[in-house]
């Protein structure tokens, strides 16, 4: 993979790893509170059927992750939790933020216990608003990340720099 | 011995509650001076207070005489009123509610009564009888120490634990007494009232940013036949749509005025 990251590869080989990576995306269900719930409706449920976009919610540990649903209230005391398993997967790695707590706090923004969102441990591809987010909302974040991922670079992902972070639906970070 | 009947109220008028007032009776002929005084809410619930050197052999005598096998919680409640008042609340949100200026700043307690800012309390609870016992004690300001229930109720344990770090209330003798929900190295104890919400002087809460108004009504000439056949009923029905549509109005009025205000 070294051509890859130097990103010495052919345009047209790039395009299928990134087809490749798009369609095979596996990933950790972190299911923190009540988005947990919509997080298995959306992933294990045959209504939603996460499996037909071709992602894959069975890893056996977070080093075969591709992708890290990080789904409810982040408490100070989860966090080294959470970036045990960050570090743990290996790149590259996407973090999907569900749901208000795991964004911002939420409605326990003010709680001594709870962590103003996952953002501020971990880099996020992509913000699911909602209190809890629908299924579907899931789902179409897993789309968009799919597109990102569909249009990448892989140099540049891997020098490092810095990607802008998705929202569905829409919105601002500020 | 006395009973705490502040307000005297119409259940209590009925029936007196004879069992519960056995119960509270046997409390205080076996704890003799430690036992303070009780409330029963008929039919219902049982409060004691006692005080804190009878702690265990209060639990004690519920468990191994009474029957009160089964330990539903050991905790501890701060009586003081937020030294915080309600100034961290928003402006818009004075606009809603309405603003509160004479907020009581005097220390109430609960049922039985207390004399303290820290009580502790231990609910027992029989499950033959049917009934439960709610075990009050009070806790001087320059000592908040309490035996450990341990040797009576093991499972009393993480309860413990958790009075320990939430209050600072020290549990004599218990033997593993460290953090249980709070993370290593936090400072503070989070449910004594004047624990700040530090989140809240960093950023203050916004309050509502924006109030929609209600939908509008049907219009009654879009009616069919069958709603004009309905009446008097659908006609108070969008009389009651319109006084919330204008509260919502006067509301949104209101906050613009108050947007206005501050440029």
């Amino acid at each position: 993979m070294g051509l890859v990251e130097a990103g010495k590869m052919p345009k047209s080989i790039t395009k299928l790893l990134n087809i490749s990576r798009k369609y095979s995306i596996w990933v950790y269900q972190w299911g923190l509170a009540c988005c947990a719930l919509e997080m298995g409706a959306a992933f294990g449920s045959p209504r939603y059927d996460v499996m037909r976009l071709g992602v894959i919610p069975f890893p056996a540990s977070p080093r075969q992750a591709d992708l890290v649903v990080i789904s409810g209230t982040v408490t100070d005391k989860m966090v080294p939790a959470i970036l045990r398993l960050y570090e743990q997967m290996p790149d590259p790695k996407y973090v999907i933020s569900m749901g208000s707590c795991a964004n911002c706090g939420g409605p326990y923004w003010d709680s001594y216990s709870v962590t103003k969102g996952v953002d501020q441990i971990i880099p996020v591809d992509v913000y699911v608003p909602g209190c809890p987010p629908r299924p579907e909302a899931l789902l179409e974040g897993i789309v968009l990340l799919q597109e990102m991922i569909h249009n990448e670079d892989p140099a540049e992902r891997w020098k490092g720099n810095d990607r802008e972070p998705i929202v569905v639906g829409g919105g601002e970070i500020s | 011995m006395s009973t705490t009947e502040t307000e005297v109220d119409e259940e209590a008028a009925v029936e007196p509650d004879v069992v519960r007032e056995a119960v509270a009776r046997a409390f205080a002929d076996e704890l003799g001076d430690a036992y303070i005084e009780h409330h029963i809410a008929n039919g219902r619930d049982l409060w004691i207070r006692i005080d804190r050197s009878a702690w265990v052999a209060a639990a004690t005598f519920a468990k191994t005489r009474l029957g009160m096998v089964w330990i539903d919680f050991v905790s501890a409640i701060d009586w003081l009123p937020s030294p915080f008042g309600r100034d961290m609340e928003a402006e818009q949100d004075w606009v809603v509610h309405g603003r509160d200026e004479a907020e009581a700043e005097v220390q109430q307690t609960g049922v039985a009564g207390g004399d303290t800012r820290f009580q502790m309390l231990l609910r027992l609870f029989s499950p033959d009888e049917n009934m439960g016992v709610t075990i009050k004690a009070d806790l001087p300001d320059d000592d908040l120490s309490i035996d450990s229930l341990m040797p009576v109720f093991p499972g009393t344990n993480w309860h413990e634990r958790e009075v320990w770090e939430m209050f600072g209330i020290h549990i004599n003798d218990h033997p593993d007494l460290r953090a249980l929900y709070l993370p290593s190295g936090f400072e503070g104890n989070p449910l004594r009232k004047d624990y700040p919400l530090v989140a809240r002087r960093v950023k203050p809460w916004p309050g509502i940013v924006d109030v929609e108004a209600m939908p509008e009504p049907d219009e009654p000439e879009d009616a069919s036949g069958e709603a004009a056949a309905a009446g008097s009923d659908s006609a108070e029905a969008s009389s009651d749509d319109e006084s919330g549509q204008d509260k919502a109005a006067a509301l949104a009025a209101r906050l613009a005025a108050l947007k206005e205000k501050r440029g």
